[in-house]
């Protein structure tokens, strides 16, 4: 099995940062592998394990991204292929759905798999997009992979319970961070990391047009929201008080 | 006439009520901007929901009716969409931002060459595409999204828009559509039901959540009888996690899950600032907690001050009278 994880380098959303005239400002110094990903190159990794094959990470990026490249290296990926941008495109989903799929038409694969979602951003857009432009089935947030007769078995979380779902390869898979906990890298995987390939690949090589590129969404501006109020305080029967908050959630709150 | 549509889900049988609360605030920006306000409902039974649509000031219903829909399916979804908005041409279409819903957004705004916004809190038309409003950076802050575009999809996080009934008469417009399940390559094999603690705390609608409070078999029971009844994603904090009386995958708080459902019953949970940098964008909040003095209700909307095994078993009984 050949399988391609995509990969994305994005800011610790633990990292303390300031909002500043709309704008956000991070410490460039705490940019990560964007966890669900992680959790993505993980359950390759381990399917690998099963099954045999190769893992081959993808990532998208400015120079600094290449870090993130060899992170998922260090965690077992077997080479990486880094598509190389400024950084400061103001790509959205549709832009980086572009370019991924513009990668993979020419490739040979049977699993493409990817975080269901950004870590800072939560579009989860940029998994389905792919799948479409490059007209593979799939599945979207998943929370375990396996693989039976040469096919993908993915469960995923739907709105009304846990979904079982068989997809032929090649196929297109977005995982959630709830299916494993990503490994750590050790010593010997970090210096095994620095000895595998990474393909350097131009975006303009890839031949978008500034259509397919062009960012249909922006940021316009960020802002702090409102800190919270203590609301009532119900103290008295505990019979009468339970029940009355649990209508005022009903007929109140509307949150049932 | 231009217009926008929004997509009315349906799961387990019934109309989701978020998808009401997104064609409410479709009514209202259609009234505002002199847009037709048209949806559609696709599903096994779809054309039985178009009474309780027209409640909510649609115009114009698209239905289309396929035993297919029984269960969610994203190829079958995706083409019955793109055959909607190919005959309405919609400026906008809105949804409510369900698993159905993300497992085909993006792959429908590829496919019709339109914008997309994920996950918003709230939205507005503009003369060339969406002005939306959502969380980031784990929901710390709020960005400003600008999208462009003849066709925008916007999908709109539940709770955030009240129902508005305007009862309209609506033209029921039912679209031709069949897809064998044959012709399907993703195939769906199994649906395992819904229990408390499968639920993806990060998506949760609801969590229940406990705290150092509950510390036996009894308590814990009561913790997942309120799950259910809920259909709530069960938390815990770092205290029992560490305890081992719950999953450490269950742990809120800084250190774990950072969640925002619409609403989080915090049961015997003292409130660590830890602990609420995990949990206090959550929608409304209801503490329940001994120690009248916790800091828990320095965030609660509802703080109940009371033994939980004292508190829970009405509060349950009560939430099962109103669900019912």
């Amino acid at each position: 099995m050949k399988f391609y994880v995509c990969i994305k380098m994005v800011p610790d959303v633990a990292a303390p940062f300031q909002i500043k005239d709309g704008e956000l400002i991070m410490d460039a110094d705490r940019m990560v592998l964007n966890a669900y990903d992680a959790s993505a190159v993980e359950e390759a990794l381990v399917l690998k394990e099963q099954h045999g094959g190769e893992v081959e990470v993808v990532c998208i990026g400015a120079a600094k991204a290449s870090e993130t490249i060899r992170k998922a290296l260090a965690m077992g990926a077997d080479k990486g292929t880094h598509i190389t941008t400024s950084g400061d495109e103001g790509f959205d989903s549709g832009s980086y759905a572009a370019i991924l799929s513009a990668f993979f038409k020419d490739k040979e694969y049977d699993i493409l798999s990817l975080g269901k979602q950004s870590q800072d951003t939560d579009s989860g857009l940029t998994g389905s997009m792919v799948a479409q432009m490059l007209d593979l089935p799939y599945a979207t947030n998943a929370v375990g992979l396996e693989i039976e007769d040469g096919k993908l078995i993915v469960k995923r979380q739907g709105d009304s319970g846990q979904e079982m779902i068989g997809l032929p390869t090649p196929c297109a898979v977005t995982c959630s961070n709830d299916m494993n906990e990503p490994r750590i890298p050790n010593l010997k995987g970090i210096m095994a990391s620095k000895r595998k390939p990474i393909d350097t690949v131009e975006l303009s090589s890839l031949e978008l047009s500034e259509d397919e590129l062009s960012p249909a969404s922006k940021v316009t501006s960020y802002e702090h929201k409102p800190a919270r109020q203590a609301g009532k305080k119900f103290e008295g029967e505990a019979d009468e008080v339970a029940r009355e908050v649990a209508q005022l959630l009903d007929t109140e709150a509307n949150v049932l | 006439m231009s217009s926008i549509l929004t997509y009315i889900a349906i799961s387990d049988g019934k109309i989701k009520r978020s998808s009401l609360e997104v064609l409410s605030r479709s009514k209202a920006i259609a009234d505002a901007n002199g847009l037709d306000c048209d949806a559609v409902i696709i599903d096994a039974n779809a054309s039985t929901f178009t009474d309780s649509v027209q409640q909510y000031g649609a115009s114009k219903i698209y239905v289309v009716e396929d035993p297919i829909f029984i269960q969610h399916r994203n190829t079958p979804l995706l083409s019955a969409l793109s055959k909607v908005m190919e005959q309405s041409k919609p400026n906008v279409v809105a949804f409510a931002s369900t698993e159905g819903t993300k497992d085909i957004l993006g792959a429908l705004a590829a496919n019709q060459n339109a914008g997309v916004v994920a996950d918003v809190s709230s939205f507005d038309v503009t003369g060339n595409g969406v002005l939306a409003k959502r969380p980031v950076m784990a929901a710390k802050i709020m960005g400003n999204v600008e999208v462009s575009g003849d066709t925008v999809l916007v999908s709109v996080r539940s709770g955030s828009y009240d129902l508005v009934e305007s009862p309209a008469s609506a033209e029921i417009i039912n679209i031709d559509f069949s897809i064998e399940e044959s012709d399907l390559k993703a195939k769906l094999r199994e649906i395992i039901s819904a229990t408390g603690d499968t639920i993806d705390l990060n998506e949760a609608e609801s969590i229940v959540a406990a705290g150092r409070g509950v510390k036996d078999e009894e308590a814990k029971n009561l913790i997942s009888e309120l799950a259910s009844v809920l259909n709530a994603g069960i938390g815990a904090s770092r205290a029992l996690t560490e305890a081992g009386v719950y999953d450490p995958s269950l742990q809120i708080g800084q250190t774990g899950k950072v969640v925002s459902p619409q609403l989080y019953i915090a049961v015997g949970i003292s409130g660590a600032i830890q602990h609420v940098a995990g949990m206090a964008n959550s929608k409304v909040i209801v503490a329940i907690n001994k120690d009248g003095d916790a800091p828990i209700f320095e965030v609660a909307d509802y703080g109940i001050v009371g033994d939980l095994y004292k508190v829970l078993p009405p509060f349950i009984e009560e939430l099962k009278k109103i669900k019912g």
